[in-house]
């Protein structure tokens, strides 16, 4: 038996050898391209922005202001051997704040309601609804960013400025005194309910792909034990799973970090000033990236579109950091298991 | 027998079409939100009078328009805002108005809005700077004696252009011509260093001012004339405003074209001048000439001469009031169409 397959093996091996090579050598090649172009992309933003590397220093993560300088005046600014237009100062704590907490708001949001939606999917569902639920999440997280901001600007942040925030400075006396920002809608709150929509069903489905990988048998020997489904679920299936949880929240939390168009819509904009309040307008640094380029384009120095590629250099290195922090989660938490 | 059909015709009508294509010279403009309306109205006219040519036009914001003219990806860039000399630099470009534009300050403040509420430069300046907090300000009240009593006492939502724009621009001249704080302190440009008032609010687009100005009361908004439709009937009320002989004027007509008038004297050869804040006792203080921003020197003969083919169109026929009443823009006066038709013969290749 085992020589008849060898000998098939053997003989199909001189005409399918070709193939093996392109396959290997193509594989091969598309996956050192993927790497490449992750490299070609960072190097690119490095080079790019070097001119305001040296021009704006440790200053962009220190400064509050954000200011093209005076295009229509006369002189330059020099700073670091390269120079902006007259009165220029590029500083970003502002848009990396608002894309911080923003996203933090969101994720507090998000994370318990998919945890939730997640057991709910997997365990509570009936097995004739499962596929519908399972295809109106996925569908969820298919819908375009833009969308969800149309929905944003026509109905969410007309609700803050009209309902949710008058009924909190009347009814929470604690946070009336700074309330008065929700005056517009546009803000803080409206683009961290945007975000925990948007990136809701993708932690949603991830985390219940996670929970499929729990031994059902497990979670029915606990019901079996006189456990109740929640309590199998949350001193059993979740402590078992909770790295792949936490990855899953954090891919989600990288998608919200770079979320630009549904949060332009939303963000209220905010320059010069940090967010005093829940209600106050924001901006983050992928929005800001949108709204500026075009002032940018007339800046003759060029240094506000260089700026530009500083900012979104510091937007590439938080999305690299929380993709390799869930990694490395992920990997202490393999480790963990392999070793019990 | 009919698959066969199909494919021949497709054949026909793509070997035509490439024809076509090859026959007519193609021009690419781009810019300006405000002039993509009116180049809407010209354009399918133009195009349908000579057939030799084909026009693209794109809503992309003046700072592209100007870049894409410049780097030559686009044979004409709009822009609300004339090119400065820094940008121009060491490169040729021509600044020709095409037409007039005016801007109107929009609010909401309910019960107020049917009324038009007296604005100046100052008070503008300090709502827009913080110093002017809430509706019934000493100040505002002061050139508003008829409504003084109904001014509410309600913070101030001051909402500003988010991404760069020619409206910001010939706002915050108006605010620096008419306000020494203002002048020393953020100046103008398509986006400028907005102070930090904690209830401001950015906004993107003239359609996204008009959203915010409606969805916020008490709020207040620099919006272009050619939204005047939808600012009307999203309720907005739009102010008049304090003009250089202390006189307050609304954005009719008339006073448009009193102020065009009272500068065209002023309009240099290349016709970089701002119209902000003239002199004349009805000039209404915020309008603007909207821009082709072209290079002189163009790829080859033929798009050259498509190019000022086109532009004199616009200067001529199209400075028709058929066009120009749809987006409430102004025709340019005579001595302006001659400046404007002398720096399109510079256009060549």
């Amino acid at each position: 038996m085992a020589i008849v397959a060898l000998s098939g093996a053997s003989q199909r091996r001189s005409r399918v050898a070709p193939l093996d090579i392109v396959l290997r050598y193509g594989t091969t090649a598309t996956a050192a391209t993927t790497a490449a172009i992750v490299f070609l992309v960072a190097a690119f933003l490095v080079v790019y922005a070097y001119p305001a590397l040296a021009f704006n220093g440790f200053g962009i993560l220190t400064h509050l202001e954000w200011n093209l300088g005076n295009q229509y005046g006369t002189g330059v600014e020099r700073h670091g051997g390269f120079s902006g237009a007259p009165g220029a100062s590029f500083g970003a704590i502002v848009f990396i704040v608002g894309t911080v907490v923003s996203s933090a708001f969101a994720m507090a949001i998000a994370t318990p309601l998919a945890i939730l939606v997640a057991i709910a999917m997997h365990y509570q569902v009936p097995r004739r609804l499962k596929t519908p639920v399972n295809t109106l999440v996925e569908l969820m997280a298919g819908v375009p960013s833009v969308v969800y901001g149309l929905w944003g600007i026509g109905v969410l942040v007309p609700w803050i400025a009209n309902s949710l925030g008058p009924f909190f400075a009347a009814h929470v006396p604690m946070l009336s005194f700074i309330g008065s920002g929700a005056a517009s809608g546009n803000g803080l709150l409206a683009t961290a309910f945007i975000l925990a929509v948007m990136i809701f069903p993708i932690m949603a489905a991830t985390m219940r792909d996670v929970l499929s990988t729990f031994p059902k048998i497990v979670f029915e020997g606990a019901i079996g034990l006189g456990a109740t489904p929640w309590q199998a679920v949350t001193t059993m299936v979740l402590p078992a799973i909770r790295t792949q949880m936490f990855a899953a929240a954090m891919l989600a939390l990288g998608r919200a970090v770079g979320e630009t168009m549904a949060v332009l819509m939303v963000c209220g904009s905010a320059l010069n000033q940090l967010p005093q309040s829940v209600f106050a307008p924001i901006n983050t640094i992928a929005a800001v990236i949108v709204s500026q380029l075009d002032s940018a384009l007339t800046d003759p120095t060029g240094m506000a579109e260089r700026s530009l590629a500083e900012l979104a250099l510091i937007l590439f290195a938080i999305t690299l950091s929380v993709n390799l922090i869930a990694r490395l989660i992920m990997r202490g938490g393999d480790r963990v298991k392999r070793t019990v | 027998m009919k698959p066969l059909r199909i494919i021949f015709a497709l054949i026909a009508f793509s070997i035509t079409t490439t024809a076509a294509a090859f026959a007519a010279a193609e021009l690419l403009e781009t810019g300006s939100s405000l002039v993509y309306p009116l180049m809407n109205l010209w354009v399918p006219v133009y195009t349908k009078e000579h057939s030799d040519v084909k026009i693209t036009t794109q809503s992309t914001g003046s700072g592209t328009g100007i870049s894409q003219a410049v780097a030559g990806v686009a044979q004409i860039g709009a822009s609300d805002a004339y090119m400065s000399d820094a940008q121009l630099g060491t490169t040729h470009m021509l600044n020709i108005p095409l037409a007039i534009s005016a801007q109107q300050i929009n609010y909401n403040v309910p019960g107020l809005n049917d009324v038009h509420l007296n604005l100046s430069g100052p008070v503008l300046a300090g709502i827009y700077d913080g110093s002017i907090h809430f509706w019934d300000d000493a100040k505002i009240k002061d050139i508003n004696k008829s409504v003084a009593s109904k001014l509410p006492h309600e913070a101030i939502i001051p909402i500003h252009r988010a991404d760069g724009s020619g409206d910001t621009f010939i706002f915050t001249q108006y605010l620096t011509f008419s306000t020494p704080s203002w002048k020393n302190g953020p100046a103008y440009g398509t986006t400028i260093n907005w102070p930090a008032v904690p209830n401001a609010v950015g906004a993107n687009g003239n359609p996204g001012m008009v959203q915010a100005c409606q969805g916020a009361k008490y709020s207040i908004a620099y919006i272009g004339v050619s939204f005047l439709d939808q600012t009307n009937q999203a309720g907005l009320g739009y102010a008049a405003l304090q003009n250089a002989a202390g006189k307050f004027v609304l954005p009719t007509e008339s006073n448009i074209l009193a102020a065009a008038a009272a500068k065209d004297k002023e309009t240099p050869k290349d016709e970089r001048i701002s119209l902000i804040y003239g002199p004349g006792a009805n000039s209404y203080p915020i309008i603007n000439y909207e821009y082709a921003i072209v290079n002189p020197k163009q790829k080859d003969a033929a798009t050259a001469s498509e190019v000022k083919a086109f532009l004199t169109w616009t200067l001529t026929s199209g400075q028709n009031k058929s066009y120009l009443d749809k987006v409430h823009f102004i025709g340019l006066p005579a001595s302006i169409v001659n400046l404007s038709k002398g720096q399109i013969a510079e256009i060549g290749s």
